[in-house]
């Protein structure tokens, strides 16, 4: 009877901290139907307005379509040479393949907002500046590249060389063995690295904010400059549009094709 | 056409694009930053002709940095310590609990890396704020007159940072649990020990590694995180990261900025390695 107590309390214990993971989207989620014109608890009454005022507004649908350019350009560069390393990483690398490891996840291991103050001075330095979208689209390459690598290197792990050989002995050629051996294996890491990637890409704030253009701006930094003056519930409508559309990501990934995104 | 040279150079040809990024966008930029630190500051100009160690010099001289210093180093363990007491009896029922609604909640556990920090932040904003849900409730019941102080101080950038980064804690902790044999477990149960001293003597000192390794990853990034302590820290308090930020961007000192954020990398790094060193176990490399 102890015991069953014991473990009662542990469960509830644990069910306050997934409650406490999910507050806060959950808080915001909740204040993007409130009707009223400030935000308030309980929200007063329930209405897609704060939607409405949002779609409306061009300033935030420019920042979605320049988020969306960035993610997709980064996440195709990222996907290209990410896959191409995991590939070294797995079937090449022999004994640096710890090192190689190392070195493609290092983005992932410094802290962000060094590297993209390192990334601002260099490319002010080299004299590309953040005029165009260059050092934007750079730097968020180097934040999606680790998830590329780790997803398609996790896919890989099964690859037994032998299969290689076999086809070879068979009279495959590299073509016909990159195709119907390593592709259909590492297909499920390359779209789940690349839809992480583009999560990540259009999620992040300190990179795009040190690296952005004067005048161009993700819908973060968008949201970010919004929240320093605004406080209606159209920041609320934009935080929650975002949201869906990641966990839209996400399930699609999940349910549709049905593989597992994973993040260590 | 030679068959022996293309054998071995081509799957270098496959490395060979990320490495160019890594090395010209991550390696060469480092370096400047090491660099610039011993640059002279300019007037007007990001820094000036000359070479200094003045830079470092300008950090340990003033009280104002040290403290700065020292406060963000607390906000770290103390964020750490939170996510450890919080993270690890999920990480335990994760790993050994039931199967029920087991991909919820690990979906759950997920959701703060999935979703932006800034919208993260406002949503603490409008729990947390002097006129959020917490300071407004407790207000209608009479509880208190005056706002509690929630954000905006060391307290709601603890907070915050213990929501973004309990993930870091959980899931490594929950696959050092998993990576246990059950059966050493079920040995002691049989050799007569209860629930709780085999929790006690196996299943924690058998996922200290995890442990470890979730300490020193929470730690590292509690410290050099900026969106978090900007936005829930308001004016009041900095941590270095964000003086990092203001220096570089606002008061345009480069050469200071990247001295300061040199020195939280070393300060931060010596930290881990003690800690490391005092658990004395093997470094726990993060899967």
């Amino acid at each position: 009877m102890k015991a069953r107590r014991g473990d009662l309390a542990f469960s509830l214990y644990c069910w306050l901290v997934y409650a406490f993971l999910l507050a806060p989207i959950f808080i915001v989620v909740l204040a993007s139907f409130n009707s009223g014109a400030f935000l308030t608890f309980p929200p007063k009454g329930f209405s897609f307005r704060w939607y409405v005022v949002f779609f409306d507004n061009e300033v935030f649908r420019r920042a979605i379509v320049t988020s969306l350019w960035v993610a997709a350009i980064a996440t195709v560069i990222s996907g290209c040479i990410g896959t191409a390393a995991a590939i070294y990483h797995v079937c090449y690398a022999g004994r640096a393949k710890e090192a190689v490891r190392l070195t493609m996840l290092a983005p992932l291991l410094l802290p962000e907002v060094l590297t993209a103050i390192a990334l601002l001075f260099f490319v002010y330095s080299v004299g590309i500046g953040t005029r165009g979208m260059v050092g934007l689209v750079v730097g968020h390459v180097l934040l999606t590249l680790p998830f590329v690598f780790m997803n398609v290197s996790a896919s890989l792990e099964s690859f037994d060389p032998d299969w290689d050989l076999a086809a070879r002995s068979l009279g495959a050629g590299r073509v016909m063995r990159f195709r119907r051996i390593m592709l259909p294996m590492i297909k499920p890491g390359v779209i789940g690295g690349c839809l992480f990637a583009f999560i990540i890409s259009f999620d992040t704030f300190t990179m795009s904010f040190l690296l952005k253009s004067v005048g161009t701006s993700t819908l973060p930094i968008q949201l970010f400059d919004y929240l320093k003056t605004n406080f209606t519930p159209e920041a609320a409508a934009v935080s929650s549009f975002s949201v869906g559309l990641t966990m839209l990501v996400v399930v699609f990934t999940e349910k549709v094709l049905g593989l597992k995104i994973r993040r260590f | 056409m030679n068959p022996g040279r293309r054998r071995v150079s081509a799957p270098m040809l496959l490395l060979l694009p990320a490495l160019v990024v890594l090395t010209l966008f991550l390696l060469v930029p480092y370096l400047n930053i090491f660099v610039m630190s011993f640059r002279m500051p300019g007037q007007g100009v990001p820094y000036a002709e000359g070479w200094t160690f003045g830079n470092y010099g300008k950090f340990f001289s003033d009280w104002f940095f040290i403290g700065q210093l020292v406060n963000t180093l607390w906000i770290g363990a103390v964020t750490t310590l939170a996510c450890l007491l919080i993270g690890y009896p999920v990480a335990l029922q994760l790993a050994r609990g039931s199967e029920r609604l087991r991909a919820l909640r690990y979906g759950i556990v997920l959701t703060p890396l999935l979703v932006g920090i800034v919208i993260r932040s406002y949503g603490w904003t409008i729990i947390l704020g002097n006129n959020g849900i917490i300071n407004r409730t407790l207000t209608g019941w009479g509880l208190i007159d005056g706002p509690l102080p929630l954000m905006y101080n060391g307290l709601g950038i603890i907070i915050a940072l213990t929501h973004v980064l309990l993930p870091f804690m959980i899931l490594p902790v929950m696959s050092a649990i998993q990576g246990i044999d059950p059966a050493v477990e079920l040995a002691a149960r049989s050799l007569g020990a209860g629930r709780s001293t085999v929790f006690r003597r196996v299943t924690l000192p058998l996922s200290l590694p995890g442990v470890q390794s979730g300490c020193i990853l929470v730690f590292i990034l509690s410290v050099s995180a900026y969106v978090t302590p900007a936005l829930i820290g308001g004016l009041r308090v900095k941590t270095v990261a964000v003086s990092v930020v203001d220096a570089l961007i606002d008061s345009f000192q480069w050469p200071f900025g990247s001295a300061l954020a040199l020195i939280l990398s070393v300060v931060g790094g010596v930290c881990v390695l003690a800690f490391a060193r005092m658990t004395r176990m093997r470094w726990a490399v993060r899967r």
